[in-house]
């Protein structure tokens, strides 16, 4: 595959890394559901390695036969200029053209090859970390004419299956993500960030999506550094609540007082400079009952993949 | 008996507090928990990620309750010390010798003089948090941070010392520089130290 144009930002991610003793963040991709997804409609296992496109996509020249399937936000693509469908497995011919672009909604997508992608391997995983530069192509973002290549696999049928629409990463301009209360949400800083709605600023890369909008952030030069987790909704000093992504640095030394819940994380991902934003608080039952039935929705269709190819 | 607390932090973690933080993250290492996908230390911290398909909140706590109990303090692995040859030449030398009331020669004696350890890494691949500075070399933060801080940059921010791996922003003091490679993904040990190292800066011939 060769890279005819860029795009914005296009990274070879997975499924991440678990490394952050050492200091290196989680990585992997921003919509881990949609990582997923497409690696189940080419038959990869779930976190074989991809590229995550983020809002205005690549234009990428296949020199061999591939099997590759689009998930995430509704970018518009084409395949030699005829439309091309997301949410499916679509087989591209050697001379093909894939071009990918801009999207009206939600921020990412993923589009998984059949074999999964090659690329350098970093602590167990091929994800691009872009700050230090490690992972994936060079540490890097493609340019234009890289080539990526993939595990070549035996030709198979592509299975004729679209997968639900229900399955998809909710995205934008409106988003309600579910958060938990640490012991730093004080009654007037919880009754601040939940009672009313934030802007997605255009501070928001993989590391994480800045909100516009200024609460009074309580000041405690005291604090020490402490571990940061995915989701974490961070409060600096200056009152820009942080939500934070998968290339957050690993500790911090910002109040924390909420983190939004795990089954609304691929949201995250989605997050787009503009989208407006509410903050809910939930137990820690609904958070973990959500995400239950989340996992089984996905599993479900993971699992209907695999007996098609099974039985192909 | 130890002191303890385990607090949640969202609905995928849990944050230890206690001073057998790091004895339980070598006893996770040896002897993992089911559904914990990693632990994270911090000074007397270690914060539990877990799956929470595969395990509840009030299970995990009470597994990591009950290993704390078995654990003995001063039970840790074993330590290195590295010696770090810098250049003190940093841009706020001056200010800090000023800051210690110390003339410049005395306080990077003093700095050289004191012995480091590794309280946790973070922040960015291979920097760490050196703790054990004596008051007089504990400098405060700049009110803005720098924009870039030259990899290899020595530097002072309250209680803390540390080496910038890479450019990075940075608002510690910089009062020299190292060519120590502190992290490299492709070494056997990407990472130049670990949590308990011993650390001593040393002036460069």
């Amino acid at each position: 595959m060769e890279v005819r144009r860029p795009g914005l930002q296009t990274t070879v991610q997975d499924a991440g890394r678990r490394v952050r003793a050492l200091g290196v963040p989680g990585g992997g991709a921003a919509d881990p559901l949609a990582l997923r997804l497409a690696n189940a409609l080419v038959s990869n296992p779930p976190g074989a390695a991809a590229l995550e496109v983020t809002l205005a996509g690549p234009a990428l020249h296949f020199h061999a036969d591939a099997l590759v399937a689009l998930c995430g936000a509704s970018f518009a693509a084409t395949l030699d200029e005829a439309p091309f469908p997301l949410w499916r497995a679509v087989p591209v011919r050697a001379g093909q053209t894939l071009e990918i672009g801009g999207t009206a909604r939600g921020a990412r997508a993923i589009l998984a090859v059949r074999g999964g992608l090659e690329g350098q391997e970093a602590f167990g995983s091929r994800s691009t970390d872009l700050r230090t530069g490690f992972g994936g192509l060079e540490g890097r973002a493609l340019r234009a004419g890289d080539r990526l290549t993939w595990a070549s696999l035996p030709p198979v049928t592509a299975p004729r299956a679209f997968l639900s629409p229900e399955l998809r990463t909710p995205t934008g301009p409106h988003h309600v993500l579910r958060v938990l209360l640490t012991p730093e949400a004080t009654p007037d800083l919880l009754a601040t960030l939940t009672g009313r709605s934030f802007t997605v600023s255009g501070q928001t890369d993989r590391m994480g999506a800045r909100l516009s909008e200024v609460v009074p952030a309580p000041h405690d030069p005291n604090r020490v550094s402490l571990p940061n987790v995915p989701g974490a909704v961070q409060l600096p000093p200056d009152g820009r609540p942080i939500l934070l992504l998968p290339d957050a640095g690993t500790h911090g030394g910002y109040a924390t007082p909420l983190v939004v819940a795990s089954v609304d994380l691929p949201r995250l991902g989605q997050l787009r400079p503009g989208d407006r934003v509410w903050l809910r608080g939930v137990s820690l039952e609904e958070a973990r009952g959500a995400l239950r039935q989340q996992e089984q929705e996905v599993r479900e269709a993971e699992l209907a993949l695999r007996w098609w190819y099974k039985e192909a | 008996m130890t002191r303890a607390t385990i607090e949640r932090l969202g609905d995928a973690a849990l944050v230890v507090r206690s001073p057998l933080a790091r004895a339980l993250l070598t006893d996770l290492t040896t002897r993992p928990l089911p559904g914990v996908r990693e632990a994270v230390p911090a000074l007397e911290v270690l914060t539990v990620l877990y799956d929470p398909l595969e395990v509840g909140a009030d299970t995990l706590t009470a597994s990591l309750r009950e290993r704390l109990g078995g654990l003995v303090p001063g039970e840790e692995e074993k330590t290195r010390t590295h010696v770090l040859p810098v250049t003190f030449d940093g841009p706020d030398l001056g200010w800090c010798a000023d800051h210690a009331e110390l003339g410049l020669e005395d306080f990077v004696g003093t700095l050289c003089a004191t012995p480091l350890t590794v309280a946790f890494l973070g922040f960015t691949p291979g920097f760490a948090f050196l703790t054990g500075l004596p008051e007089r070399l504990r400098m405060p933060r700049l009110s803005a941070p720098r924009e870039r801080v030259p990899a290899g940059s020595v530097a002072l921010g309250g209680p803390w010392a540390g080496v910038y791996p890479r450019e990075t922003p940075g608002g510690w003091r910089l009062v020299g520089r190292t060519d120590a490679v502190l992290f490299d993904p492709w070494r056997p040990e990407p990472v130049l130290w670990r949590a308990g190292d011993r650390v001593r800066f040393e002036v460069r011939p």
